[in-house]
Parts: structure tokens; sequence; C-alpha cells
């Protein structure tokens, strides 16, 4: 009988876990599918809705926005510059964001916190907002053209209206999302290790490169594909900055859902971006694996 | 009967004709959809208010949107219990609710100002009526481009680079520039999908600085950003007084066309007579007077007796410079349009 007892113990223990953690989990759970499976259900519908060329949806059901997706070479190319567009983004939010993370990491007291708060604080103001300072900045009569005026510059340089300004306004609105998640990610850079390095005889680009950079990677990994799925998402820079000449995923569902009235294309196009997603996720477990 | 039962009942049958006159003259409440910014304060000020005052009974709520397809968007929603009575829209998004059943057809009988508007007021396959008229404009900087502008090739000359600012497709004031400009070069319109327009944009778009003007048009012009572009009459001629001169607005040589907003009553609209009443008013020739005094969109009643002042500064004295245009059967080619313009004048500015 107390066999018995002590096989039934661990059993119950297992089945008390289980329903407590099935009780923990159900509210995200709700929550996920409440907002967001049903909202991209209803995605998927209306992708495959039939729709007349005035825009008026007609009730019926019609593949004809998938096709044209596949076989118009227009949305080939828009997908391809919009990953292009995001992927040179992180890259640029990388390499500005990387040295002011690790400069804040190794710092300490109150100037840390003033500057991680100088860092953090762009999030407060909307990215609107942000983006009409850059016009201020980039446009013909702005800081930037002012001052190459000053020094004798002829014709002011083109750094807005076209993908340079949208690459400048992105990676300024994305850093302090990468340099979070850098900072998160420099947890494991023990200053014993780099000591250990120097004192054999590494010089400092060494240290760097054998051992502060392997050991931020997973804060490298994050915080790009942190930044790459907010840029890919990007809507209201490129549109402010790109003056209609740089077409990407996010612009394109704009356009087709709010201007033109093609709900099922926009529908379409916003799965496409869900894709895309889920690809960048994958690749991001894969690294991570690789990593660790 | 017990006594106090019967004084009850004795109360209740000599108060409820006041109760029930009481309950009548409780306000109703109307909410109309129209655009937000500078139209909901004219409008306010120029139709609601007045409405209201005439009415007393009827109160309406003014739901801003900032354009006609968030509109169309928001009544899809709303198609199993309708929150809004009125809408004022574009006519292409107008008929896009018309053939999903989201707007009634307005019958004369019950609204008779419809018998006094102007034939092209009314539309076959349209539920509502046109309640605006607005048409194309060429808006510049007057310390800018001297001597002004007179044609829309003037935004194709040298000194315009990079100092023009076009809201291009699907935005309709570039669709509008295509259609005058397939007209001019002898383009068939909707038949020919407007391809002589959309050659006729290769010397303009290399001057282009903005397809995406923003927060609209006008702001750039004014402040120096841009020098030159295309807008619409009514809100260049607010923006020209409040610019102290700044911008202004003239049809080109070329011509123009008119676009048109569309009063509807949402089918099954929870205030249907009032929504009737106010539908009545807003095409009423005090209401369309008021209102194109205010605002510069020229009216679609034909017994609006409009000050001079005002209706100088719409295209009424230039109807001979209209480009007629099919809007609907534009809609039904935009797509076509649109992948000639991606593919032909938007390489061009680059």
């Amino acid at each position: 009988m107390s066999a018995a007892a002590t096989a039934q113990g661990p059993a119950q223990s297992r089945r008390g876990t289980t329903f407590t953690a099935a009780t923990l989990l159900l509210p995200i759970l709700l929550i996920n599918a409440i907002g967001f499976m049903l909202p991209v259900a209803n995605l998927a519908v209306i992708s495959v809705s039939e729709i007349r060329s005035s825009g008026a949806m007609t009730g019926g059901w019609s593949i004809a926005k998938w096709t044209t997706v596949a076989t118009d070479p227009f949305y080939w190319e828009l997908l391809a510059n919009t990953v292009r567009t995001s992927l040179i983004v992180t890259i640029l939010t990388l390499v500005v964001s990387y040295p002011i993370a690790l400069c804040l990491h190794r710092m300490n007291g109150a100037w840390k916190s003033i500057l991680l708060v100088l860092v953090i604080s762009p999030l407060l103001l909307s990215s609107v907002v942000r983006t009409y300072g850059w016009i201020a900045i980039l446009s013909d009569r702005g800081l930037v053209n002012s001052a190459l005026a000053a020094l004798g510059a002829q014709e002011p340089f083109r750094l807005m209206f076209n993908l340079t300004g949208v690459m400048i306004g992105l990676t300024e609105i994305l850093m302090p999302y990468m340099i979070l998640a850098l900072l998160a990610g420099f947890g494991r850079l023990d200053p014993r290790v780099e000591e250990a390095a120097a004192t054999l005889g590494a010089p400092p680009y060494r240290v760097f490169w054998r051992v502060v950079l392997p050991l931020s990677l997973p804060g490298v990994a994050l915080g790009s594909l942190l930044t790459f799925v907010l840029a890919i998402s990007s809507f209201i820079t490129p549109k402010l900055l790109g003056g209609g000449r740089v077409f990407l995923l996010a612009t394109e569902v704009y356009d087709q859902a709010i201007v033109t009235l093609d709900w099922p294309l926009a529908a379409t196009l916003s799965i496409i971006v869900l894709v895309v997603f889920g690809l960048a996720l994958a690749v991001y477990t894969r690294i991570l694996r690789q990593i660790g | 009967m017990k006594r106090r039962t019967f004084v009850a009942a004795t109360t209740s049958l000599i108060v409820a004709p006041w109760i029930n006159r009481a309950s009548a003259q409780q306000p109703v409440t109307i909410n109309v959809m129209a655009y937000t910014g500078l139209f909901q304060d004219r409008y306010t000020a120029a139709v609601v208010e007045p409405f209201m005052r005439a009415n007393p009974g009827i109160r309406v709520n003014y739901s801003p949107l900032p354009n006609s397809a968030a509109m169309i968007g928001q009544l899809r929603a709303q198609r199993a219990a309708p929150q809004v009575d009125v809408v004022i829209l574009d006519v292409t998004v107008a008929k896009v609710g018309t053939d999903e059943g989201i707007f009634s057809r307005l019958d004369a009988a019950a609204i008779p100002e419809i018998n006094e508007l102007y034939p092209n007021a009314r539309f076959p396959n349209v539920g509502g009526v046109a309640v605006t008229f607005d048409n194309l404009v060429m808006i510049y900087n007057t310390d800018a481009v001297k001597p002004p502008p007179t044609s829309l090739l003037d935004m194709a000359t040298p000194g315009m680079r990079g100092r023009v600012a076009i809201p291009g497709l699907p935005d309709i004031q570039g669709m509008s520039l295509v259609m005058i400009l397939d007209k001019l070069n002898g383009g068939p319109g909707v038949e020919g999908r407007f391809a002589k327009g959309i050659e006729a944009m290769a010397p303009i778009a290399p001057n282009v600085q903005t397809w995406e003007p923003r927060p609209d048009v006008y702001a750039p012009i004014i402040n120096g950003q841009a020098a030159i572009g295309i807008g619409w009459n009514a809100r260049a001629q607010v923006n020209a007084d409040t610019s102290n001169g700044k911008l202004a607005a003239l049809i080109p040589k070329e011509g123009t066309v008119f676009q048109i907003n569309v009063i509807n009553q949402v089918q099954g609209a929870p205030q249907a007579q009032a929504a009737q009443r106010f539908i009545s008013y807003a095409l009423s020739a005090p209401a369309q007077k008021a209102f194109t005094e205010s605002m510069f969109y020229a009216p679609t009643n034909a017994k609006a007796q409009i000050a001079p002042s005002a209706i100088d500064r719409t295209a009424v004295k230039f109807l001979d410079r209209v480009v007629p245009v099919d809007w609907i059967a534009v809609a039904g080619v935009r797509d076509q349009i649109m992948d000639q313009w991606r593919r032909r004048v938007i390489p061009l500015s680059r």
C-alpha cells in the first residue's frame, strides 16, 4: 500500500503541475487567439474575397489577388526591395548602436543612468514627430544642406524623398530598440575574460574580435531580429521620407487598403509580411542554436 | 379595485399625453461622417450649426475621418448595426458603398431639393447625390514662382527641378493631372487607359521633389520647401487666404477636372427621418450658398445664389475648361493606370 501511495504521489504531482501550467497559460492563449489568430484568420478570409474593379466587395470568393501577387513581377520586386531595405537598415542600426551599447555597458554610476535615459527618450516621442524632425534636418533648406551650402556646396544634396532619406530616418528611429537588445545581450560579457585575454598578450582589436564580439552575439541576434521586423513593418517613415519613390510592402498595404480600397490585395500582402516575419524568426532561432 | 391602484391608473391616464409630448421633444442625435480638418471646421460652421438652430429637435454629431476609404472601412465594420446616418465622401467610393448595399437610394419625393440640383450632380448607379464640386488647380508659392504660371507644363521647366510637389497616383489629384494631359495630347481617355497622359508626364516627372507631400500639398508650398504643384481648389483658396497670399491657385490653360463629393444616407440608419432632413438641408440653396462662400466648393444646387466674390474663386466661370470625367469608369481601370504610372513615370523621377 505504501508503495502504491508512493507511485501515486509523483503522478498526482505531475497532474497538478500540468493543471497549474495550463491555468497560467490560458489567459495568454485567449489573448493571443482573440488579438492575433482571429485577425490573421480574418485577413486570410479577406485575401480570398472577390472584389469588383471599382473596389466593391461582392461577397464571393476568388484567388485572383494571390495569382496577381504570384505572377506580377512588381510584387516580387516589392518583396525583394522590402527585405533588402530592411536588411540594410538592420546592419546600419547595428553598426551605429553597437559602440553606444558597449560604452553604456561599461559605464557605471549616474552617467550610465543619464545616458541610458537619453538613449531611451526618443521612444517617448511618436515616430511621426521624429520623422518630421528628419524632414527639417534633411530637406533642401535643412540643417545639413545649409551647413554644406555654408561650406561652398552649389547644389543641395537630395537627402530625402528617396531611399537615402528612408534609411537615415529608419536607422535613427530603430536605434533605441537595438541598443536595448544589445544591452540585454551584453549580460554574458564578463570584464575578467577580456582582462585575461589582454594579460595573455592579445591586442585590443583581437580582444574585441575573439572575446567581446562572440560573447555579445546573442544580443546582436536579438537586436537584429527586432530591428528587421520593425523595419519591415515600418510605414510612417517610408511614407514621409520616401516621397512616393520608395515602394515597400507596408506602404503598399496602406495604399491598397486606404487609397484604392483593394482590401483583398492589402490582406494578401499583409499575409506575405507575416510569412517574412516567420522566416526571420526561423533564421534567428537557427542562429541562436548555432551560437549556443 | 383598490383605492391606491385606481388613483395610480387615473393619474397615469391624465399625465400620459404630457409624457409622450416630452419624449417626442427629446432631441434626436444623428451621426454625420465626413472629412476631418478644414472641411470639418468650415462645414460645421456653415451647415451643421445653422441646421441645428433651425431644427432644435435634431442634434448633429460630426464624425470626422481623414478620407473616403477610411469612411467606407468603418461603414463596412458597422454593417450589421449601423451607427452612422449620413456620410459625405468621394463619388467613386460612394459607388462602392452603393454596390455593397451600404447606402440607400435618395428619393426626390422625400428630399425635394434633389430636383434643384444640376444634372451632373445625379448619378444612375450611386445612391446619394453630389453635395459639393471641387476642381483641380495649379498652386504655387508667390515668392518663388515669378511670373505666375499659366500652364501645367510650367512644372516641367528647368528652373523647377526638385521644386514640384504632386500627390501622385493612386491619389486622385495625380490621376486628374494625367487625365487632363491625356485630353491635351488627344488621348481617348478611359478606353486608352490614359496612356497619352502617362506619356505626357515624362517632362514633369524629373522635376518632382515628392509624390507624397505631407501633411498635404499646400503646406510645403507655403513654407517654401516646394515651389509649385497641384491641389484641390477649395483647400487651395482657403490656404491662399490663411497664408496671406504666400500660396496662390489658378486653373491652368490646359483645363481642370471636377472632384465630386456625394451625400449619402446609410442603409438602416438609426435616425432615418432626421437624416433625410439633414440631407435636405445640406442640399438646399441656403446651405450650399453658405458653404461655397465659406470654403469655395462649387455648389450643386442650381438655385444657390452665391456672392460674386466667392463664385469667382470656383470653377463655375471656367466650365469651358472642365475636362469631362466619368470617375466611376476611371475607378474601373485604375489598376492598369497605376501599373503604367509605376513603370513609366516614377522611374523618371528617381
